[in-house]
């Protein structure tokens, strides 16, 4: 009995020294958060009572933020922009770059490999070198001033990284597919779409993951193309129009970032380690 | 020449052609219609994305070399070239000047924050426990909520008046009262607001970094190690051969990332700040965004843009160079 004992001893300082070492961490990454929970549904007056104890209620806790935020601004529409805009995107992005990944992946294309590196470094082009000429383009277009704008925009670094991450994923799939596809009478496109892409069904829903996830997480193209209170995207729009010179509302503030920006955070918290994936090259399996 | 030449009978490449389908040269025919037709659907296929990428970032970024060089402005349609003018008008504003010493302070220390507190996460991450999973998915939120978003709270945590950071140090007797001489003002005091920015990018990308060494650490097999260890090789022999290059490529490509997208970020600093008090904490997007889109100066504002990029340039090149040495 004396050794597991010894043996289970150990286990437990091991642990307890790894969640002392985790502790620090835990607490300034999520502190902030919590922060947003808690003013969100905290009364006005006692986020302002510096004598008592911030981090819990000192009044009851209210829902009136919320409140203020459907009736009173243009919260409402702001979520359904950005809902559209994360749709079109992503529509935009499985039409282009699902073929794209395939032709890359599995059609021996000469110059493949270099034309995919050249499509994923364009990811790399940060939208500040970008957004001066696009909104030359936007103009022409007639489209700033509307969501439209950033429906043409956001595959600007959505296509780039979800063609490399279908190439990756195409590259998985046995290549016997294909060709039994072919042998029973298939064409290429028929090989493509009716054998190949319902097997890729997790790769492409990856795809549109971060075509919503990445769209969301821009606010330079949000802030520089579209001026009309009520178009703008939830990014964009919280910090630009709920914030009216020096009168900040914390309460709704807070609601209204966390809304939105908790379901992105959990969503692509479960496709982190594929972004991670992505950028480093498909090295990491 | 074969016997049928010698005959007299054509060359069997021409009759081929006379005589319809003889077994060799149309098999050949047919595998090289079949490329030439796979070709084309793979570039077909290519295409729409192709497009998507050069007529949205590829035309833009030249676009952006012509604005810098022309005076393009939000209400005149009509650019006229101006040389070198964009350029050398930044070159002798102070607050550009300012502006690329931020970006680069901003750059560096920010890299050497999450460069210890990712490499220390990564490090506690490796190690098995129980809750792991859930632990893991709670420190990397930062990185995952938007940036936008995540600005605001801090912004409140940075309040002058209402701080909670002020509000625990003021308890610990680290700062007296509000209104006293040692009350930090975060957002409000110049070498403060700099470090203030900084703050929310190193929180922002601690994870990032974590999570991308965590990948190659995860990424080296056990055996090379229990091999090296079966062999002989001390913990630091093992680690200076087998592990660094290993994940070396990785940690690369992570930096660099980190790099392009910590140098180009406007919004921590713009949603903060503005770049103030008294463009303490303006960096060069800041400026660009402010020069190009507020005073509608485009041509000066792409140029300003634009010196980002010898400081991107070298990312970007290794960047390739680690992509193109990987095996596919």
């Amino acid at each position: 009995m004396a050794t597991p004992r010894t043996a289970r001893q150990k286990e437990v300082r091991r642990h307890l020294l790894v969640y002392a070492g985790l502790t620090p961490f835990l607490v300034i990454a999520v502190f902030p958060i919590y922060w947003m929970v808690i003013t969100a549904f905290k009364q006005e007056p006692d986020l302002y009572r510096m004598e008592n104890i911030p981090f819990w209620f000192n009044m009851a806790p209210t829902l009136k933020n919320f409140n203020i935020l459907f009736y009173q601004t243009n919260y409402g529409s702001w979520i359904v922009n950005t809902m559209t805009i994360a749709t079109w995107v992503a529509i935009i992005t499985l039409l282009t770059a699902v073929p794209a990944g395939y032709a890359l992946a599995r059609l021996r294309l000469p110059g493949a490999e270099n034309i995919g590196i050249a499509i994923f470094m364009t990811y790399l082009v940060p939208g500040i070198i970008l957004f001066l000429p696009l909104s030359r383009v936007v103009a022409t277009l007639g489209l700033q001033d509307s969501w439209w704008a950033l429906v043409l925009v956001y595959p600007t670094f959505t296509v780039p990284f979800c063609t490399w991450l279908m190439m990756g994923f195409f590259k998985t799939v046995p290549m016997e597919m294909e060709e039994a596809a072919r042998v029973d009478g298939c064409g290429q496109l028929g090989a493509f779409i009716r054998v190949v892409l319902p097997v890729s069904v997790p790769g492409v829903l990856t795809a549109v993951i971060f075509a919503f996830t990445l769209s969301m997480q821009d606010f330079l193209y949000g802030l520089a193309f579209v001026s009309p209170g009520d178009q703008k995207p939830v990014p964009v729009g919280v910090p630009t129009e709920l914030i009216r010179g020096d009168v900040y509302f914390w309460g709704s503030l807070m609601g209204a970032a966390l809304l939105v920006g908790l379901p992105v955070a959990i969503l692509y918290n479960f496709f982190l380690d594929r972004f991670i994936q992505g950028i480093t090259g498909g090295v990491v399996k | 020449m074969t016997t049928a030449s010698l005959h007299g009978g054509p060359e069997p490449s021409a009759r081929a052609a006379v005589v319809s389908a003889p077994a060799r040269p149309a098999e050949r025919m047919w595998w090289q219609s079949h490329s030439a037709q796979r070709k084309t659907f793979g570039y077909t296929l290519l295409a729409p994305a192709a497009l998507y990428v050069l007529l949205l970032v590829g035309a833009p970024f030249l676009f952006s070399l012509w604005l810098a060089v022309s005076d393009a402005n939000v209400g005149d349609p009509v650019a006229h070239f101006v040389g070198l003018e964009n350029f050398r008008a930044a070159w002798e504003m102070d607050t550009f000047w300012i502006a690329f010493r931020n970006s680069v302070v901003f750059l560096v220390v920010a890299a050497i924050f999450k460069g210890l507190l990712g490499t220390s996460l990564a490090f506690l991450l490796l190690q098995n426990f129980r809750g792991k999973k859930l632990i893991r998915g709670l420190v990397v939120i930062p990185f995952t909520l938007p940036i936008a978003i995540s600005v605001l709270s801090w912004k409140w945590m940075y309040d002058s008046q209402f701080s909670v950071i002020n509000w625990v140090l003021s308890r610990a007797g680290l700062i007296g009262s509000y209104g006293s001489e040692s009350w930090p003002v975060w957002l409000g005091q110049p070498h403060l607001a700099l470090a203030a920015c900084i703050a929310v990018n190193v929180w922002r990308t601690f994870p990032f970094s974590a999570i991308v060494l965590l990948a190659g650490f995860t990424a080296i097999p056990l055996e090379v190690l229990d091999a090296a260890k079966v062999d002989g090789c001390t913990f630091f022999q093992r680690f200076r051969h087998i592990v660094t290059p290993m994940i070396f490529p990785i940690l690369m490509i992570g930096f660099l990332f980190d790099t392009v997208f910590t140098l180009s970020d406007l919004s921590v600093v713009y949603l903060l700040t503005q770049g103030g008090p008294a463009n303490a904490s303006k960096i060069l997007p800041v400026l660009a965004y402010q020069i190009g889109i507020q005073a509608g100066n485009l041509g000066r504002g792409a140029a300003i843009a634009l010196f980002l990029v010898p400081l991107l340039l070298p990312a970007l090149i290794l960047v390739l160079r680690n992509i193109k040495r990987r095996e596919w």
